[in-house]
């Protein structure tokens, strides 16, 4: 690793020690959500920005992460009187979180397979369709097997294991990896997939294996960010992942930018405190006595159709933030730009 | 540009360590109002909310408690669970508030309760009916609400007490926690009390075609006295006109489901002889319910929307009752104090909690529709 990456590290590691120990819960939780929606983003980039499929499935792989990582974390004095149908050996087991959270993202990434491998054969936007319809059986499943998921009820008092440090860790890693990966034979393969799969095929990518791959390492990212999403909030039902969630991170990736593992940062950190903040001013406001409830999700999307008019590829648009190298003047590797498809 | 957007990032990193709501003078006591005031649950929140405010004008202009102004702090929830958790940590975090009031779906109240609760605040739910919240969450959440238990077993009492029923049959639908406890309650008390439930049928919510469980009905022999229907308000009116076009005239039975217009705009003339449970009955002749109907047009120019609004209300003036009686705005104290609520007077009812109980023990209304019209039966507390 090299002496920048140390410190850019150390920075950001010093920063979450500082917010950690100065900021109170409210904002430590908002920066929570942040680094939860950073995870979603960047992990969605990689299907959606850089292969070019369009896939909806996020809320559902996030919903697969937390309700296994539940079932595994909560204490096993708790599971006897919440869920009394469960096997032995299901309710006597308490996993540590980050086991858990692991393997929620592992049981995401193949519920992606098993619904990759027909459908990331055909061409077109059958993923989008696809997906869509994996969120209503997820949803449906979690509503009628009432033995594990409690039904309507939902799953409540997870031990609230996600801090900051997960979430920074976590993301971290979302990054890093997302960040070799795209950078690596198997993401150029993935630009040229998405550039022209016919062109691609013929140079010998195997085209359905990439776009696989691509689809299930998301999966497993989303459902990681469903596990710290569940011990964060503590509770979860089968109505807590709705498409509404899948909506704000594709929104979140499309002003960021597609392609831009630093545009989707960028986005999903804006598109989270931008709307917090606008709620303080919704709250503070009135007009004619009457509240502006509802203020903030107009002028949000109000912003989002101007960036669809003026600046379509969002606002990094396919490119890549530098951060100034501060210590070795050796010259960064030269790096084959891609500009994004319009 | 690139340094330009890097500086930019930097900005929002530190624009977000930067508090950006400031707590103002102690003076106020400082009540959370936590409604979803966007979204999917904003016809019953907003009333709620109103509620609520219109309770907090009413303490103020009475001069306040313990010689101090109220100050509500209302953050919109937008239906969505991560604002709502937010909303209350930023209410107890940034701006300090004594007790949180409001919710009125279990989905929220699961994540913003065990907030309330590990900061020692207490949380006092206006319209979640689920009545195990109090034991999931902790003993600092509260219920202004009957739980689905009690409207059930008030419904049951009616029917073998007023109405005279000794057998029943039963419609469940199988797609919501809420029908199928309300019915499961509904038959241990039918039952208990020398009833008899000769059929249950069931269905998923969503049909629209009900012929095969009535022809089953109508096979029946002898016929049941009366008919219980647990359904959401999506099927009250469709299986109300169903039945009564099949020719049934039994009287159809239900609980807080069937609180909706709905019954008389698709059944029409059909719907008669339907009796079903709710919090409050806006026609009530009792000096309570309509003072506070006339202050809520005052107000808002429009009469209340639904029970939600008076649940708001009498959540507001609870936790100033326990305000009152603790002598003190410290939440430990809010909380002892409304442990040991007794005999308040709200519009939605008499509410007590028994020792170690945050579920109220609280009188339910019926409602009987007669060729369309809604009206008052009675109120009273199941055994």
């Amino acid at each position: 690793m090299s002496k920048n990456a140390l410190f850019y590290l150390a920075l950001l590691t010093g920063l979450v020690f500082l917010a950690q120990s100065m900021l109170n819960d409210y904002y430590q939780r908002i920066l929570s959500v942040v680094f939860i929606n950073i995870i979603l983003t960047v992990s969605l980039n990689l299907t959606n920005g850089f292969v070019g499929d369009f896939s909806l499935g996020h809320a559902a792989f996030m919903s697969i992460g937390a309700y296994l990582s539940a079932v595994l974390t909560l204490p096993p004095a708790s599971k006897a009187s919440m869920m009394p149908q469960l096997p032995m050996w299901l309710s006597q087991l308490e996993v540590p979180f980050v086991l858990a959270t692991i393997l929620g993202g592992l049981l995401a990434a193949l519920v992606a397979a098993v619904v990759g491998i027909p459908v990331l054969r055909l061409r077109g936007h059958y993923l989008a369709v696809a997906t869509l319809g994996l969120m209503v059986i997820v949803r449906v499943v979690a509503i009628n097997w009432t033995a594990v998921t409690r039904g309507a009820k939902g799953i409540n008092g997870l031990p609230a294991f996600t801090n900051l440090w997960w979430v920074f860790g976590w993301a971290l890693v979302t990054v890093y990896v997302i960040w070799r990966l795209v950078n690596s034979s198997y993401g150029r393969a993935m630009i040229a997939i998405r550039e022209d799969a016919t062109a691609a095929a013929a140079r010998g990518v195997n085209v359905t294996a990439h776009r696989m791959l691509a689809f299930c390492v998301g999966a497993f990212f989303a459902g990681i960010a469903g596990a710290l999403w569940g011990h964060l909030i503590t509770a979860i039902t089968p109505h807590s992942f709705s498409f509404l969630i899948t909506f704000n991170v594709v929104v979140m990736l499309v002003v960021g930018g597609m392609g831009s593992i630093s545009g989707s940062i960028l986005g999903a950190t804006v598109m989270t405190l931008v709307p917090e903040f606008l709620r303080h001013v919704e709250t503070n406001l009135s007009l004619g006595g009457h509240p502006l409830y509802g203020l903030s999700q107009i002028i949000i999307a109000v912003t989002i159709t101007l960036v669809m008019i003026f600046r379509r590829q969002g606002l990094l648009g396919g490119r890549e933030v530098q951060l100034p190298r501060l210590f070795d003047r050796q010259r960064a590797l030269p790096r084959a730009r891609v500009d994004t498809a319009g | 540009m690139k340094r330009i957007l890097s500086a930019l990032l930097l900005v929002c990193l530190v624009l977000s360590l930067a508090p950006f709501g400031q707590t103002l003078a102690a003076e106020p006591i400082k009540i959370g109002g936590m409604y979803n005031v966007t979204g999917g649950m904003s016809s019953i929140d907003a009333p709620g909310l109103n509620g609520m405010k219109l309770a907090a004008k009413q303490i103020n202009e009475a001069g306040g408690l313990l010689g101090r102004p109220v100050e509500i702090v209302a953050i919109d929830g937008k239906t969505d669970q991560t604002a709502v958790t937010n909303a209350v940590s930023e209410m107890i975090n940034v701006h300090k508030v004594v007790a949180i009031g409001g919710l009125n779906d279990s989905t929220y109240a699961l994540a913003a309760g065990p907030i309330a609760q590990a900061a020692g605040i207490p949380f006092v739910t206006a319209g979640a009916t689920l009545p195990t919240l109090p034991e999931q969450i902790g003993d600092y959440f509260f219920m202004t609400p009957f739980g689905d238990d009690a409207q059930a077993y008030a419904v049951a009492e009616f029917a073998v007490k007023d109405l005279g029923a000794k057998t029943c049959w039963m419609l469940v639908d199988q797609a919501y926690d809420f029908t199928t406890a309300l019915a499961a309650f509904f038959k241990e008390r039918f039952t208990a009390l020398g009833g008899e439930i000769v059929l249950e049928d069931k269905y998923q919510s969503g049909d629209t075609d009900f012929s095969a469980q009535i022809a089953r009905l109508k096979a029946l022999s002898p016929q049941p006295d009366v008919l219980f229907v647990s359904a959401i308000p999506n099927e009250a009116g469709i299986t109300t006109k169903q039945i009564r076009e099949a020719g049934l005239t039994q009287p159809i039975l239900s609980g807080d489901g069937f609180d909706t217009p709905l019954i008389a705009e698709v059944a029409g003339e059909n719907a008669d002889e339907v009796y079903y449970s709710t919090h409050a009955a806006l026609d009530n002749p009792d000096p309570k319910v309509q003072n506070f109907v006339k202050a809520y047009k005052e107000e808002y120019g429009r009469a209340p929307e639904n029970a939600f609004a008076a649940l708001g209300y009498d959540m507001m003036m609870l936790i100033a009752d326990a305000i009152k009686r603790a002598g003190s705005a410290e939440p430990k104290a809010i909380r002892d104090a409304l442990a040991e609520t007794k005999d308040f007077q709200g519009v939605t009812g008499v509410i007590s909690y028994e020792p170690g109980k945050r579920v109220p023990k609280k009188s339910v209304t019926i409602i009987k529709v007669q060729d369309g019209v809604y009206s008052f039966v009675k109120e009273f507390t199941p055994e």
